[in-house]
Formats: C-alpha cells, sequence, structure tokens
C-alpha cells in the first residue's frame, strides 16, 4: 500500500510520503508553470512547498457598508462577495483597484501527521492584510464550510520554521474527509497525490486554485502520461 | 524526599518580578511611572498585564492608544509563548527585576501575532493542548472529553487556580497501563540565536528495549549541539523553568511533572554564562 494507515479508517501521511508527494507535484507544477517551488532549510534539512502570486483586486465599499460595526463580521463578509453592482448602481459605490501579494506554503506537520497550509497576503507597500480583508476574498459557499466546528477555522499562528506571522486552516480535520476520498480511490486502483487531493480540496477556501491537469498527477510518476 | 505533586505546584506557582516602562517615544500627558509586578511563569503576557495596561493609558491620550505590545531589549516579547520560556531565552543570567519595555505603537507585524481578546489567547492555549494530545494519546483523550472540561483549563490558567486545572489534566497525563509513558513527547526547543523559532520532532519516552529515553537522549536525537561540548567547554545551558534538570532526567518524567499547563515542554537553550 502507498499510505501508510495507523488505524483501520484512517490514511497518515508519512514525512517521507509527503517529500515524495511535493517532489512530483513541483514537478508537474514546473511543466505548466504554475509557479510552486520547493523550499529547503538550511538547519534541518526539512522543508515545505512555497507559490507567490499577485492578484488585482476590485474593492467595493458600498455606502452602507461603512456603518455596520465590526461585531458582525460573518454579515460583513457576506456583503464583500455579493456581485459587482451594474452601471445604474455605479455611482453608489467607491471601487479601488489593489495589488495584492499572495503566500502559501504547504508544510508538514509530524504531530498530525497531515499537510498543513500556510498562508498570508499583503499590499504591494508591505501592509499585510487582516483576516477580514482575506476573507472577502473567499466565495461565499466556502465561508460556510469555515464555520463549522470551533478548531476548523483559520487562526494566525507562528510560521514553525520562519518564525513570522501566518494565517492557517487548522489541520485537526484534514484526515475525516482526506481519508473518504483516499479508500474510494484506493479501492478503484486508482493512485492519487495526496497533496493534489489535498490542496484541491482545501485551496479554493482560501483563494487557491489548482489547474485540472494536476488530477493526472498519481505517485511513481513515470514520463508515460497515459498512466491512469 | 520531595513529592512529585510538589513539582506540579512549584512549576504553577512559579513567578518573576518584573519592571515595565512605557517606551521613551510614546506621547504621555504626564510622566509615565514603572510598573513592577510579579509575572507567572506557565501564564501569557497578554492574559496578566491588564493592570500594566491601564496604569500607562492614564497618562496618554485616547488616540495614541492601539494594540499593547512588549519588547525586551530591542526584541519583541512573543505573548504566545509562556512567560517563563521568555525569560529563560532571553533574560535568564540577567539582573532581577526583568526589564520590559511597553508600546502602544507601530505594532511590528512581521514578528508578532496579534492579540485583540482574551479568546485570542484561549483558542491558541487550546490549540496547543489538543496537539500535545494528538501527540500523547493520538487525541483519545482530549475528543473524549466535555466541552466544559476544556473551559475548566483555560478557567484554572486564566484564574491561577492549580487544583481546578489539574482536576482534568491529571488525565492528559496518564496512559494505558500496559504501556509505560506516552505515545511521543510534546516538546519545542528554542535557542535564541536561530531564524528557526523551534526544533518539534516526533520522539518516543520509551526504547524499543523499554528502557526509558532521557533529556540527553532527546538533545542528543534532536539538537545535539545543545550537549556537545566545544573544545571541551560546555558552551550551553538546557533550561526548563528556570532550572538545569540533569540530562538522566526520564523525559517521561519530564513530560508529566514540568510541562506548561499547554502540555508541552518547551526547552532553552542558551549561552552558558562565563564567571
Amino acid at each position: 500500500a502507498s499510505c501508510s494507515m495507523a488505524g483501520e479508517e484512517e490514511f497518515f501521511l508519512e514525512e517521507r510520503r509527503f517529500k515524495q508527494c511535493c517532489e512530483d507535484f513541483v514537478k508537474h507544477s514546473q511543466q505548466i508553470g504554475d509557479g510552486w517551488e520547493w523550499r529547503t532549510s538550511q538547519d534541518l534539512g526539512d522543508g515545505y512547498l512555497s507559490k507567490t502570486h499577485f492578484q488585482v483586486r476590485n474593492r467595493h465599499i458600498p455606502p452602507d457598508l461603512k456603518e455596520k460595526n465590526n461585531d458582525n463580521t460573518e454579515q460583513m463578509l457576506f456583503a464583500h462577495v455579493e456581485e459587482p453592482p451594474d452601471d445604474s448602481e455605479a455611482a453608489g459605490v467607491c471601487s479601488a483597484e489593489e495589488v495584492i501579494r499572495y503566500e502559501y506554503h504547504v508544510l508538514y506537520s509530524s504531530s498530525y501527521q497531515v499537510p498543513v497550509l500556510y498562508f498570508r497576503a499583503c499590499f504591494l507597500d508591505g501592509r499585510p492584510l487582516t483576516l477580514d480583508e482575506i476573507w472577502g476574498s473567499v466565495h461565499a459557499s466556502y465561508q460556510a464550510r469555515l464555520q463549522e466546528g470551533p478548531w476548523d477555522t483559520i487562526t494566525q499562528q507562528e510560521h514553525p520554521i520562519l518564525g513570522q506571522p501566518f494565517f492557517v486552516l487548522h489541520p485537526c480535520r484534514t484526515n475525516e474527509f482526506i481519508s473518504a476520498v483516499l479508500r474510494g480511490s484506493q479501492e478503484q486502483h486508482r493512485q492519487t497525490n495526496y497533496i493534489t487531493l489535498w490542496l484541491s480540496t482545501v485551496g479554493p477556501v482560501v483563494g487557491l486554485n489548482l489547474p485540472l491537469s494536476y488530477a493526472k498527477l498519481a505517485p511513481e510518476q513515470s514520463t508515460d502520461a497515459d498512466l491512469l | 524526599m520531595t513529592d512529585d505533586k510538589d513539582v506540579l505546584r512549584d512549576v504553577w506557582f512559579g513567578r518573576i518580578p518584573t519592571c515595565f516602562t512605557l517606551y521613551q517615544d510614546e506621547i504621555t500627558e504626564r510622566e509615565a511611572e514603572p510598573y513592577y509586578l510579579l509575572l507567572p511563569r506557565i501564564s501569557y503576557l497578554t492574559l496578566v498585564t491588564d493592570k500594566v495596561k491601564k496604569h500607562f493609558q492614564k497618562v496618554m491620550r485616547q488616540e495614541e492608544v492601539s494594540e499593547i505590545w512588549f519588547e525586551y531589549e530591542g526584541t519583541p516579547l512573543k505573548w504566545h509563548y509562556p512567560i517563563g520560556l521568555l525569560f529563560d531565552l532571553h533574560a535568564s543570567n540577567t539582573a532581577l527585576p526583568w526589564s520590559i519595555t511597553v508600546h502602544f505603537k507601530n505594532f511590528p507585524e512581521k514578528d508578532l501575532l496579534h492579540c485583540h481578546s482574551k479568546d485570542v489567547i484561549e483558542a491558541h492555549f487550546m490549540a496547543c493542548i489538543k496537539e500535545a494530545d494528538a501527540l500523547k494519546h493520538k487525541s483519545q483523550v482530549i475528543n473524549e472529553m466535555q466541552k466544559k472540561d476544556h473551559k475548566q483549563l483555560w478557567m484554572g490558567l486564566q484564574n491561577d487556580k492549580f487544583e481546578q486545572f489539574w482536576a482534568i489534566n491529571r488525565k492528559l497525563m496518564e496512559y494505558p497501563p500496559e504501556e509505560n509513558g506516552f505515545r511521543y513527547i510534546p516538546f519545542r526547543i528554542y535557542q535564541a540565536t536561530t531564524e528557526r523559532p523551534f526544533i518539534q520532532k516526533l520522539f518516543r519516552p520509551i526504547a524499543s528495549g523499554g528502557q526509558l529515553h532521557t533529556l540527553g537522549d532527546l538533545l542528543k536525537d534532536v539538537c545535539p549541539s545543545a550537549i556537545i561540548p566545544e573544545d571541551g567547554e560546555q558552551k550551553t545551558q538546557v533550561m526548563i523553568h528556570g532550572i538545569e534538570p540533569m540530562l538522566e532526567t526520564p523525559i517521561q518524567w519530564l513530560s508529566e511533572h514540568m510541562s506548561y499547563p499547554d502540555n508541552f515542554l518547551h526547552i532553552s537553550i542558551i549561552p552558558r554564562p562565563t564567571d
């Protein structure tokens, strides 16, 4: 079996396998120019996947939103993802274009034996985005998913290798959905790259999308693209 | 002979005499007197400094006050590290009281996590406890507890209630009778000189032959530079809660008795004083 199983139901990702999946993932990323790279830390030889991209965002500030107080974050978030107004409403809305630099890191958690997604965003002048500002760009349907459970949330944490503040999607529930999908995948004798599977599920929640070609990625990838 | 339970009390009630001084560039309406406080080693800066904040805000104008942050000799202090760890790591071999500078402006976004409310501290604290139990018990003990038990751990810490805290925490320190310890030991090793904030790896308290691993075994495995003497001289100290435990101490015992309330052993490697 390509995944080690600690119990009947759970697929745990060993660190060696994590590194291998990342290596295959980066190879594919390089083929399609998707910008992912592996960074190794100098002192201990561990490392992480990294991707930086820039996004132009249209910031809508509906006039009545300025009055809403910050206690009602949920309402504010949904207001942010409304469709942009058509021309007839444009007069009542101010909008500014901003360039935002997003950074995504995939690290391995030895405590939970799963990958963990770290991310941060800042404006070009270096000012970091707050969590609320980042949530504003998350699609409404994913926001609902995030509300489930006190620990399945985004929090600010210290990056374990860089020591700087990042936002983190909490890993403790990762195994629930990953195990179900991997089990189904194994039953059909389909090989799956754990990182592709996992990142395609959690990534969109925080504005990160994977091109469909990653789905062809399998462990022990040969150069024969017909494998699968 | 000291009872093991006395160690739990000594760890819980450890205090550091601290002097808080307002940063000189902060704008005040009159002179700000320093504020003295005994800080609990096991707690977090933003949890125990309400009085400090109030004291300095009295001499400042409202518009000059935003999120409080602390600094020691130019280094921003990470509120999410326990106070005792911060002291051991940065100031243990200096004269008391510990002199901390208080800031209300220019929050260092690249260095410090924000702490807008006590809820943030609670979430961080519980996340650490949860991770520690993932290592010790595959999360079985923490997941079996009710929400009110989790709340009791936090309230015990927040209100400095040893008995209340340990009524629940003792369950997190148990292990199955057929085992001789936890699955893995929750620990982090800190060195102020590295970019990496800490070292954390999987480490079993019991060797395959059944012997108890020691603190020395742990360091040899994950941080050998801490115990290998350079040119015959031991240049560093290994410090937990302000003391240097013997390297022969079983790591299982250290985990049960000298962990912080978050159930982690936070270990500092610091330069040995030369005199």
